[in-house]
């Protein structure tokens, strides 16, 4: 007990001994360190100070110039606008003189009192080698009177500033988009994101093609007198304008859908070629100009926009989720078909209505359509064949096939902000609700209702795949010159499914009894195939004639389709927003803008390539 | 016998969680709170005045990791005696396993990930080696502390986790563990003529090893050592942040008004070179007051060390202390340029999550050998993993 006792005070002595030397040490370290940043700081600091004194050594970061945007046939859809404006950098006019430099500039260019506060404000607050804009829009008299003063205006300049403009803006505002004011900069951003000229794309291709779009920002180092006059350039780099893009849209076509689709409310198309995936044309009513939009008028206006009724700012076409109805039979089918649960010949009887455990789901035609054959199921859009096909399927399957042909995803196709939609299953419903999946909720998909989303770009691409039998991606960019559209693969469907889905969809729109002879094409000359959707939106439109319903209760109308059908080039997916029933309200629409397409005939032509993306060719900061 | 009781109860260390909440050293907790708000402000400066991205992190890991402190605190000393060999080799057994399993970030392989959740077993390791050098010394009596086979154990058991760390590359960590364990030893007791012998073998060795370097590989170790020979390379850096720190001068520049910070010049000025930042803004009065807050705290943990009556106490708390002073001084003295960059962060006010959790985690530690520090442990107890 002693012995142990004394072991420990003599161990405690020792560690009591080690540590007043160990604390030593660190206290003599410390002192070292302490020492060094005295030297460093109040010795050696005079040294140090013309080197990071921004009156000596300045660096101007220098913003890049934006690429254009291109439609198909070369149509310019942004480009930039350029123009003079005056920057105050306050490390080079000196704190204290940035008031009187401020006073004196406002004698050659008038700025308002409450502007002139707010410059005073931020040139105080903010990075002191940032520079802020006095003024833009100068004419060449006052950057005439500017340089004349320019003795007694240190730290001012002027420069060349780039403002994007938007043509076609009506037409093709929801895909090209809009850049804006960088809206946070995070600390590891390119310098040049805070740049007060600095715009960043918004949505869109803007968005989409940021990276490509942007370019490299420059500096000039330079050192200065402490009138901030220039002694000499030390370095200087230039700013590399964003690469051009050119986008698969054919503005003509889309103007004239346009005008078709405005006369709805609200509503969507898109249409794309069946091999390469190039959208033709996506349209999204009701539409919202871009080409009017200027630094001034987006800050006001984007609030009042994006508030109005029915948002314009929404591009339908890859944001809208919408039931896809009757147009999901075909995977409802394939699913089926691959899954061995039924045949093509197979009749199932339909006595207008379906049912499983105590529920009751009714064919649209209350009549029945007796017994079906998939080719008549699909011809007469048959409810009740395509119920029993889910439930022999299964949710999984379904979905699994819904994903094949393109559901339930967004796109690498250069264009921003799309929405996956829905393709649900068991495990989607937990983790979205926290509820099992029901057996009626399988019965509900087969036809393309209840929790299944899409977006008219996924219905546009299901009808190409199935057109074309190949896993075709969407693209809105064309390929960088020389280079060309990969080649898709096929989708590893049967060929004889894939031929009998294309009969069905053949004789919606060319046979007696189809849901879609709306949509057919009368001279004879071409056929086009399709297949209606009327998809439900509210309870209220089971009881009742959609005439009687409020408009936000209607069902939603869609078509989807492709042609020529016996040698498909282009696929066509359209909705409009409760409109009723889709072969009547949708058909004609499809009709006419495919009919246009087919005329027009925009893949075959060839397209717009850039010259060259070689910056050094074009010169640095060349014209927009 | 109630005088024996009473020993024993005092023996004991505080029963209830209350009493050893009592027991805690709260003004310790108000300085870390301290130095870990220059942090916040420094941060909030360097996002360019804005709590996103970092300060408002850095608080909410401050507040995290006062916490942690508690929680550590007020487990039962002999857990952590308990815990500590375990510890120990599940860390090691994760740094030799990197090499295999690891994932690769900027250059250096230092992480594992399990799914979501990744971990750096070279953090873990920072404090499991401190409790395990603690836990053998609390073990072995007193006249065995100096011979040869029982320095050799503790050596390898330091190391081991030198090796794994260097191959990773990570040298600051590798530093760290050596300096750390080292200075434990010395404390424990080990004669002095080993760390004498130890230093002269190496000042012997050097000059040989030297001759028989490559030029390329001299040249490397040159601009390691002297980064200035390289200004546009590897001393580019250090260039920057000694004109950010010498143009801040006496006073700084002002608070949110540093040229070379904002500016971007800066390379990680969140991280390693914050304190850069704080000099260049606040200048050298800034940095001297944070030096100073640190030489306090240092020395408040070896006061609490001393007041410690088991080993296993005593050690943690030194440990905890040399951890902080190590990264402190290597990193003040990193960004004035008089060691080389090797990457170690500020203490309690550098941002990064992992770091921050390892100081708080060998600060508990210190405070939970604190809060027991009457408590007697025998030689031969093995600790209590349940308790």
């Amino acid at each position: 007990m002693f012995g142990r006792d004394s072991d420990d005070g003599q161990q405690r002595q020792k560690f009591s001994r080690r540590a007043l030397l160990i604390g030593a040490a660190q206290a003599g370290v410390f002192g070292l360190v302490g020492s060094r940043l005295f030297r460093l700081q109040v010795m050696d600091g005079a040294r140090y100070v013309p080197l990071a004194d921004e009156n000596r050594l300045n660096v101007q970061m220098l913003s890049p110039v934006r690429g254009r945007i291109f439609d198909r046939f070369g149509e310019v859809l942004a480009s930039n606008r350029e123009g003079y404006r005056a920057v105050l950098v306050p490390s080079l006019a000196g704190m204290q003189n940035v008031k009187d430099v401020l006073a004196l500039f406002t004698r050659l260019v008038p700025i308002a009192a409450e502007v002139q506060e707010r410059i005073l404000l931020r040139a105080k607050r903010q990075q002191q080698n940032v520079p802020i804009v006095l003024a833009g829009d100068l004419t060449f008299e006052q950057i005439a009177e500017i340089n004349l003063f320019a003795p007694q205006l240190p730290g001012v300049r002027t420069e060349i500033d780039s403002r994007r403009q938007y043509f076609h803006g009506n037409t093709v505002g929801h895909v090209v988009g809009y850049v804006g004011v960088v809206s946070r900069v995070a600390l590891d951003d390119d310098p040049i994101m805070r740049l007060p000229g600095m715009r960043t794309g918004k949505s869109g291709i803007e968005l989409g093609m940021e990276g490509l779009l942007r370019g490299e920002g420059g500096h000039i180092k330079h050192e200065v007198d402490a009138r901030g006059r220039i002694v000499r350039d030390i370095e200087s780099r230039d700013p590399s304008r964003g690469d051009d893009v050119v986008v698969t849209l054919d503005t003509k076509l889309q103007a004239k859908v346009l005008t078709r689709l405005a006369r709805e409310k609200s509503g969507a198309a898109v249409a794309m070629d069946v091999t390469t995936g190039e959208v033709i044309v996506m349209a999204s009513v009701p539409q919202f100009d871009t080409s009017a939009f200027t630094e001034q008028t987006t800050g006001r206006a984007l609030p009042k926009l994006q508030s109005a009724t029915l948002n314009p700012m929404v591009n339908r076409a890859i944001r809208g989720g919408y039931p896809p109805g009757s147009t999901f039979k075909m995977v409802v089918a394939l699913a089926a078909l691959e899954a061995g649960v039924v045949s093509l010949k197979e009749r199932i009887n339909c006595d207008g209505k379906f049912e499983l455990a105590n529920q009751v789901f009714r064919c649209w035609k209350r009549r029945g359509h007796d017994s079906c054959d998939l080719h008549k199921a699909l011809r007469e859009s048959c409810d009740c064949y395509f119920y029993e096909l889910a439930r022999r399927t299964g949710i999984d399957a379904i979905g699994r096939m819904a994903k094949r042909l393109g559901f339930g995803q967004v796109y690498d196709c250069g264009i921003a902000l799309q929405r996956p939609g829905v393709v649900p299953d068991a495990e989607w419903k937990q983790r979205r609700f926290g509820k099992p999946w029901y057996a009626g909720e399988t019965i509900l998909a087969g036809i393309g209702q209840g929790y299944v989303l899409a977006s008219p770009l996924q219905l546009a691409v299901m009808t190409a795949r199935l057109a074309s039998g190949l896993a075709v991606m969407p693209t809105l960019v064309r390929p960088a010159a020389g280079e060309s559209i990969p080649k898709a693969d096929p989708l590893g469907l049967r060929p004889e499914w894939l031929d009998a889905i294309r009969r069905g969809l053949f004789a919606v729109v060319n046979e007696e009894g189809g849901t879609g002879s709306a949509a057919r094409i009368e001279d004879g000359t071409v056929r086009l195939s399709g297949k209606t959707g009327t998809s439900q939106v509210s309870r209220a439109s089971s009881e009742r004639p959609n005439a009687e319903l409020r408009w936000e209760e209607r069902d939603h109308a869609l078509f989807v389709a492709f042609a020529p059908a016996s040698r498909p080039r282009y696929a066509v997916a359209a909705i409009i927003e409760h409109a009723g029933s889709g072969g009547a309200a949708a058909g004609p629409l499809v009709k006419e803008l495919m009919t246009d397409i087919l005329a027009q005939d925009p893949t075959s032509r060839p397209a717009y390539t850039l010259l060259t993306n070689d910056k050094q060719a074009r010169g640095p900061g060349g014209r927009g | 016998m109630s005088n024996f009781s009473a020993t024993a109860r005092l023996s004991e260390g505080p029963a209830t969680i209350s009493a050893r909440l009592l027991a805690i050293n709260w003004p310790l907790i108000a300085l870390v709170a301290l130095i870990a708000s220059f942090g916040v402000a420094v941060l909030y400066s360097v996002a360019g005045g804005s709590f996103t991205p970092y300060a408002d992190k850095h608080l909410l890991r401050l507040l995290v990791g006062i916490a942690l402190i508690l929680g550590v605190a007020v487990v039962p000393l002999r857990f952590w005696l308990g815990a500590a060999y375990p510890a120990y080799l599940l860390a090691l057994l994760a740094l030799a396993l990197i090499p295999l399993l690891g994932t690769e970030a900027m250059g250096a392989r230092r992480w594992l990930r399990f799914g979501e959740f990744s971990l750096q077993p070279s953090e873990v390791m920072k404090v499991a080696l401190i409790a395990a050098l603690a836990r053998y010394y609390q073990w072995l009596p007193p006249e065995k502390v100096s011979r040869p086979l029982w320095v050799a154990l503790p050596f390898i058991a330091i190391a081991a986790p030198v090796g794994f760390v260097l191959k990773q590359p990570d040298l600051g960590t590798a530093v760290l563990f050596a300096s750390v364990g080292l200075a434990l030893m010395f404390l424990a007791g080990v004669n002095v003529l080993y760390f004498l012998g130890g230093a002269a073998t190496i000042a012997g060795l050097a000059p040989v090893l030297w001759n028989h370097l490559h030029d390329y590989q001299r040249r490397r170790i040159l601009t390691f050592l002297d980064p200035e020979r390289d200004p546009l390379g590897a001393g580019y850096h250090v260039l920057q942040s000694k004109i950010a720190l010498g143009s801040g001068g006496l006073a700084g520049k002002g608070y949110m008004q540093g040229t070379q910070g904002q500016l971007n010049f800066l390379p990680e000025k969140q991280t390693d070179f914050i304190f850069t930042m704080l000099g260049e803004e606040w200048g050298f009065v800034g940095g001297v007051t944070l030096i100073g807050l640190y030489v306090v705290l240092i020395f408040m943990l070896l006061a609490m060390a001393l007041v410690c009556r088991s080993q296993f106490a005593r050690l943690l708390c030194a440990g905890s202390a040399l951890v902080i002073f190590i990264y402190a001084s290597v990193n003040i003295a990193m960004v004035t340029g008089v060691v080389p960059v090797v990457g170690v962060p500020l203490p309690l006010v550098s941002y990064g999550g992992t770091a921050m959790l390892t100081i708080f985690a060998g600060l508990g530690l210190a405070m939970c050998g604190y809060v027991h520090r009457n408590q007697q442990i025998r030689r031969d107890d093995l600790g209590a993993l349940a308790s």
